[in-house]
């Protein structure tokens, strides 16, 4: 089957939630729902700010530790992000439901463990962010995340489940909106160049400048076409625009 | 309205062009926006800013599901419990419960103070909001000691959950012009054939519907969710009222 | 533990005072299912099920592993439900509620009990090799009758999935892989659906189908009746409640049959569907003529 890397997203799915988003990109699709804030339990009280709950489940199997370190993960990430301090002794909840993942033809995946996948991880954090928006969480600032493969001095952006297994290292990095390194997590052998070449290639996909900035020319000097990705920071912007739009026909 | 729509994102920098100036009015930010010291104005949620020179005042419009208790809001809240001096209520599923002392209920003393059951619907002000407090509810204006429309919702009806945008809309002083809500004038005008019928607004997104006649009921509950949730203007509101009244009777 | 939250006394009352007059909150008839969808994913063996404001995900997967000891012939089959704090806050991970228990039970006595699947197809090499099927049900959102739109999703999932071919040549058991080869579907004998019922009343004199999820929590009582196309009952759950006459439960019974045969052509309409957007540009087709044998 033919997958669609470009992104797409699509809000209020649960009609029960506070907040959700469907997003897919790169053969993911993962749904999110947002609850908050609501009433936390005894013993995730916190009495100066809100507890982030994030649950990551699989789409097969059931949840072990590979989901819980990617939740562990998301939950630091996103607890800077929200402005927790605003909800003393609340909880928000955000339950990231994984539906489908690009398939690899070639290996029959033992799917009852789904695998550690660090490809997974920026669909997971874009998802997380579109429903938060959409439940109207006041956070500090948005973000947008990558994943980055490395193999034989080439690295590929938004990497299939094939390239993730010929790599020799696997990236994901997140930044705000305001340019800021959020997440930084990888896996597997690299040098400190290769990870400064990553980092800027990251960089470049998830913090480019507005389209209607007059920088904007100076910076399309890269000619290598793995570096290219969608324009994440544009298209939250601009589903993000016509969600408002759609919320506040009335005006 | 009159000029383009500003969507904001949170964390994204104000055009100071955008911010209101005002020789004598103190600067006063509304939902959505916090002010980081000195002079950074920055929005929290994902919304179409608003500004009123007049008022020098500025606020982000959005709509969300979750209801965050503010003073002074008109809320139908739901009993849970009754302790010996207050009754605690829920403002929305999942929430902190909100308090409603036994007094605050117009002409209430120890002996005459209303006896609500668990699970009764009240329409409430919220009398007391703040971040490390469990909110406060009153059903007396506390400077009157009337009632004014407020306190436990009795006779057949039923609650309808809208989403808090809307909820907004429908309280607004004048909804039609400036909310594009019209559909409870159409039920209860020509549209609608004349339905007899009251309602209590929360801004929890409850909305309590009562009349004598189920089927009315029915009718006004379904119009507001469906304008709602298909985000109807003014003329899908007609079309749609005209539909169900049709439908059901 | 957060406590679900029940509904106000004046829609406890408004609800069954309505009900008398044959009225419903939306506007239904009393044996009215709200509207049903069932849409599939980009991967075989994933169904999305749609009621009203109830949405359920079902998802089909199946690995190889060794038969249980005692049934050596006889492949895996197990349908796994875990409602998520995704349906509703107060359902946490790992802690069953009672909801989640006469789920997953309903669905086992309906799906796996009736032999809709067929396990010994499912073995390779007796007692050595066999597949495993799970069906992975995930509950979004719950708005009423989950029982329902939640068999509809597990049928659909399984009936549209496909396992990897295998082959066993002197003694030597081969898996293909989807490369290799065009995965098979799985070997389905009858397709079983659900249909609830709700009392209301003393006497369970309302009864009404497809239920949300505030009429749930006031019905005074209800029935879920499971069966085939061809009207045959696999099971009949009725957990307490008031007690119904038994010549209405009868009447019941034979309406369900017509409510299953309306989804089971939805079903069947719908993997047809999706069969021929996956039949499109001859590229399946080419692949399945060469693997012809």
């Amino acid at each position: 089957m033919t997958v669609s890397s470009a992104p797409e997203v699509a809000f209020g799915v649960l009609p029960r939630a506070d907040g959700s988003a469907r997003y897919s990109h790169a053969g993911y699709t993962v749904l999110a729902s947002v609850n908050g804030p609501i009433e936390a339990q005894r013993r995730d009280e916190h009495a100066y700010e809100a507890h982030v709950d994030v649950i990551v489940r699989p789409a097969a199997g059931v949840g072990g530790t590979r989901e819980r370190h990617l939740e562990a993960i998301l939950q630091s990430s996103l607890s800077q992000l929200i402005l927790i301090k605003n909800f003393p002794r609340c909880l928000i909840q955000i339950v990231l439901q994984v539906e489908s993942s690009p398939e690899n033809d070639y290996v029959n995946t033992k799917l009852v463990q789904a695998s550690l996948n660090f490809a997974l991880m920026p669909t997971l954090m874009q998802t997380a962010i579109l429903a938060l928006l959409s439940a109207g969480v006041p956070m500090r600032a948005t973000a947008t995340a990558t994943a980055i493969a490395v193999s034989h001095d080439k690295t590929v952006v938004d990497p299939s489940p094939r390239d993730v297994e010929t790599a020799r290292s696997v990236h994901v990095l997140a930044f705000t909106s305001q340019d800021d390194l959020l997440l930084a997590e990888s896996e597997g052998d690299f040098t400190v160049k290769e990870w400064d070449d990553i980092y800027e290639a990251a960089k470049k996909i998830c913090c480019r400048p507005a389209p209607d900035g007059a920088s904007m020319q100076l910076d399309d000097d890269d000619s290598s076409p793995a570096a290219v990705g969608p324009d994440l920071r544009q298209f939250l912007r601009s589903t993000m625009e016509s969600k408002v739009a759609a919320d506040l026909h009335w005006k | 309205m009159a000029t383009k729509h500003h969507v904001v994102l949170p964390g994204e920098p104000i055009d100071p062009s955008l911010i209101p100036t005002h020789p004598k009015h103190p600067l006063r930010l509304g939902p959505g926006l916090r002010h980081i010291p000195p002079e950074d104005i920055v929005p929290t949620v994902a919304g179409q800013l608003i500004t009123n020179p007049a008022k020098n005042s500025m606020w982000i419009e959005y709509n969300s599901n979750r209801y965050i208790p503010s003073q002074n809001d008109l809320v139908l809240a739901q009993i849970l419990r009754s302790t010996s001096d207050f009754y605690l209520c829920s403002l929305s599923p999942h929430t902190a419960p909100a308090t409603l002392p036994h007094l605050a209920f117009e002409a209430a003393t120890k002996k005459t103070r209303p006896q609500l059951a668990p699970g009764q619907l009240v329409y409430a002000r919220v009398s007391l909001a703040n971040k490390h407090m469990d909110p406060e509810l009153e059903c007396v204006h506390p400077g009157t000691g009337k009632a004014d429309g407020l306190g436990p919702i009795a006779g057949p009806g039923c609650a309808f959950d809208v989403s808090l945008g809307f909820a907004r809309r429908l309280l607004m002083a004048r909804s039609r012009e400036e909310g594009g809500v019209g559909v409870l004038e159409m039920l209860g005008g020509e549209e609608g054939g004349g339905l007899a019928f009251e309602t209590a607004v929360g801004r929890n997104g409850r909305v309590w519907v009562g009349s004598e006649s189920p089927k009315t009921v029915v009718i006004v509950g379904r119009a507001l969710q469906e304008t709602d949730r298909l985000g109807l203007g003014l003329e899908g509101q007609r079309k749609l009222v005209k539909r169900l009244v049709k439908e059901v009777k | 533990m957060p406590r679900e939250h029940e509904p106000s006394l004046n829609e406890k009352q408004f609800v069954t005072q309505a009900l008398q007059e044959n009225l419903r909150l939306d506007g239904r008839e009393l044996d009215q299912y709200r509207p049903l969808e069932l849409t599939f994913g980009d991967q075989h063996g994933v169904a999305e099920v749609t009621l009203g404001k109830t949405k359920v995900l079902a998802r089909a997967t199946a690995e190889l592993t060794v038969p249980y000891p005692d049934r050596p012939l006889d492949g895996i089959f197990t349908i796994s439900t875990e409602l998520s704090p995704m349906t509703a806050p107060s359902f946490e991970v790992n802690r069953p509620t009672e909801t989640e228990v006469l789920l997953s039970r309903l669905l086992e006595k309906t799906v796996r009990r009736s032999g809709a699947l067929d396990t010994e197809s499912l073995c390779l090499v007796a007692g050595k090799q066999c597949w495993s099927v799970r069906v992975d049900v995930h509950v979004l959102s719950h708005d009423g009758n989950l029982t329902d739109a939640a068999c509809v999703a597990v049928v659909a999932a399984l009936r549209h999935f496909r396992r990897p071919d295998a082959s066993i040549a002197q003694g030597v058991l081969t898996v293909y892989t989807p490369a290799e080869r065009e995965p098979v579907p799985l070997s389905w004998l009858h397709s079983p659906y659900c249909v609830t019922w709700s009392f209301f009343g003393d006497e369970g004199a309302t009864a009404l189908l497809d239920a949300t999820w505030l009429e749930e929590q006031v019905r005074a009582g209800s029935c879920t009746f499971s069966m085939n196309q061809h009207g045959e009952i696999c099971q009949i759950a009725k957990l307490g409640g008031v007690p119904v006459d038994a010549v209405a439960l009868l009447q019941c019974a034979s309406v369900s049959l017509t409510r299953v045969k309306e989804i089971s052509d939805l079903v069947d309409r719908r993997l047809a569907e999706d069969l021929k957007r996956r039949d499109k540009g001859g590229f399946m087709a080419e692949l399945r003529a060469e693997n012809d044998r």
